[in-house]
């Protein structure tokens, strides 16, 4: 009696354990997207992006360059447009719209463009974003509109009024488009390379301020109805302005890149590392 | 560095819904856009002015935001006034000069346009803050979530308020740190010196503040955010008669302005 409640007993185990062995040995579930993924935006977490909304606001609070015929003056966030497209991808068009609405209603003297001035800080960083992703048909795409929305104008078809857009949308849309340069400024840019990340971050930089000076051109034409003689006469004059913000971007910029780096901060071009 | 006021001022414009203001501050942006002719911008100014006087807000932010965009103003009067090709010549000034486009006249279309261009300047700066002084950020966030905006991105924008202070009181630190090592921020310093004083207060902060984002994605997955849940909010809003009103008027505005336009009013 007893050897054959034994021998039951046995029996019942061996099932159990077979049962047990059928679940591990069943085909893996299904991966489903996680909440996780929801708080994360074009790879970058929602967290990050609210801090640099935060700082883009703080920084709009500091006047850099006083700039005589532009509307009060440069502030410290045109550094910051210049160099998220490179810290967060394409997520820096959402993390500057929200900063920069922000910005433009409490320090509404950095944008000329009225309510609608957040959306130039919004175009650097999308453009500088998409191509530091690899998105280069989307960024110039993108630096194409910004580009024809200028040229949409009649007041564009005046004289001289080609080569206000000129000087650095040129440039931006020669690394979009250009295999080679567009490669080696990434690659240079992800692997920070010592020398060759310097000019690649300017060019990176010179992208995304690019992409948000002509923005703002262009509604400041749309809006004022501006001609060639306020264009044309000071353009070097502008080609100046926009030069000293793209050089402070590229110092700021290498700084924070390799000290993001560094403390294995959230930083974009670890997700392409990846 | 300026510090941010997030309180919104007492006023009677504070019982309007944020969608409310939200509406009414696009259509008269798009009606200033509309208008070219000085007569229509007057009349969207003076409308502006009232609902500044309605909502009591000072009139010393007029005219701090007016000495922001002075010089801007007078560029575009002085553009408009010696380059837009009008017919009705009023005083000569020189002779002929093509070759910058210059007829030697100031014309009265000249004046009129560069006129109107200033008057959609100023309706353009001041109406956002009307807007704006009279809604606390927090309902206005709440005023874009209903109105559509996802709400990742309404997250972002009140995070980075309630953010604010703490950033701020970091870049403070950071000032005065690099004081003491001898970075100068005074503003009367030349521009390479204030170059590096923005270099050396930049980077520290950003590093800092993304030290700080890794403590809150922490505390933002801990509460599961992007959970697949029916959210609900602290704050609500609601509709009441005077918001239909209004709302109903704007349109009324915006559809009037549209058919003035199509007309052929309104442009000079």
């Amino acid at each position: 009696m007893k050897d054959s409640q034994q021998s039951e007993q046995i029996e019942e185990l061996k099932q159990e354990e077979q049962s047990e062995n059928e679940v591990v040995a069943s085909p893996a579930p299904v991966t489903v997207r996680t909440y996780k993924a929801k708080g994360r935006v074009f790879g970058m977490s929602v967290a990050v992006l609210a801090i640099w909304a935060a700082l883009y606001i703080v920084s709009s609070a500091i006047p850099a360059l006083p700039v005589p015929g532009m509307a009060g003056m440069i502030t410290i966030n045109a550094i910051m447009t210049a160099i998220s497209g490179m810290v967060l991808g394409p997520a820096a068009a959402i993390a500057n719209a929200a900063g920069g609405i922000v910005s433009m209603i409490l320090f509404p003297y950095g944008f000329s463009a009225g309510p609608l001035g957040f959306l130039t800080v919004t175009m650097g960083g999308l453009v500088a974003g998409l191509l530091m992703a690899n998105k280069w048909v989307l960024a110039a795409i993108f630096e194409l509109l910004i580009i024809g929305s200028w040229f949409v104008n009649p007041q564009s078809w005046q004289t001289g009024m080609w080569m206000v857009p000129l000087p650095y949308s040129a440039v931006a849309l020669l690394v979009i488009v250009i295999k080679p340069l567009r490669d080696w400024v990434r690659k240079s840019i992800i692997t920070q390379h010592k020398v060759w990340m310097w000019p690649a971050i300017f060019l990176m930089c010179t992208t995304g301020h690019a992409a948000e000076f002509l923005t703002t051109n262009t509604m400041v034409n749309w809006m004022f109805n501006l001609s060639w003689q306020y264009w044309v006469p000071t353009l070097p004059y502008w080609i100046m302005v926009d030069t000293v913000v793209i050089l402070a971007s590229t110092i700021v910029g290498v700084g924070v890149m390799i000290g993001l780096k560094k403390a294995r901060l959230p930083l974009f071009t670890s997700t392409l590392e990846q | 560095m300026m510090n941010v006021d997030l309180k919104a001022r007492s006023s009677p414009l504070r019982v309007l819904d944020g969608r409310t203001k939200l509406i009414a501050l696009a259509v008269i942006f798009v009606l200033v856009l509309l208008f070219s002719h000085p007569a229509y911008i007057i009349g969207l100014l003076a409308f502006v002015m009232i609902v500044w006087v309605v909502a009591k807000l000072p009139f010393q932010m007029l005219k701090d935001l007016m000495s922001y965009f002075l010089v801007i103003a007078i560029i575009i009067l002085v553009v408009q006034i010696f380059f837009y090709p009008g017919t009705t010549n009023l005083i000569k000034i020189s002779k002929p000069l093509p070759a910058i486009g210059f007829s030697g006249f100031i014309t009265l279309e000249g004046i009129v346009f560069g006129i109107a261009m200033v008057l959609r300047l100023v309706v353009i700066m001041i109406v956002a803050p009307l807007m704006v002084m009279t809604t606390p950020l927090p309902e206005l966030m709440l005023a874009l979530v209903k109105l559509k905006v996802p709400y990742r991105f309404a997250f972002i924008m009140t995070t980075a308020l309630s953010l604010l202070p703490s950033i701020q009181n970091r870049a403070s630190i950071i000032q005065q740190a690099q004081l003491c090592r001898g970075i100068s921020y005074d503003s009367g310093g030349n521009f390479i010196n204030k170059l590096k004083a923005s270099v050396s207060l930049m980077i520290p902060l950003i590093l800092g503040a993304f030290r700080d984002s890794q403590t809150l994605e922490v505390a933002m997955n801990s509460r599961a955010f992007g959970a697949p849940t029916r959210r609900t909010f602290l704050l609500d809003s609601h509709f009441s008669t005077v918001d239909i009103i209004i709302i109903a008027l704007s349109l009324l505005a915006l559809i009037g302005g549209i058919a003035l336009r199509i007309q052929g009013f309104g442009t000079y």
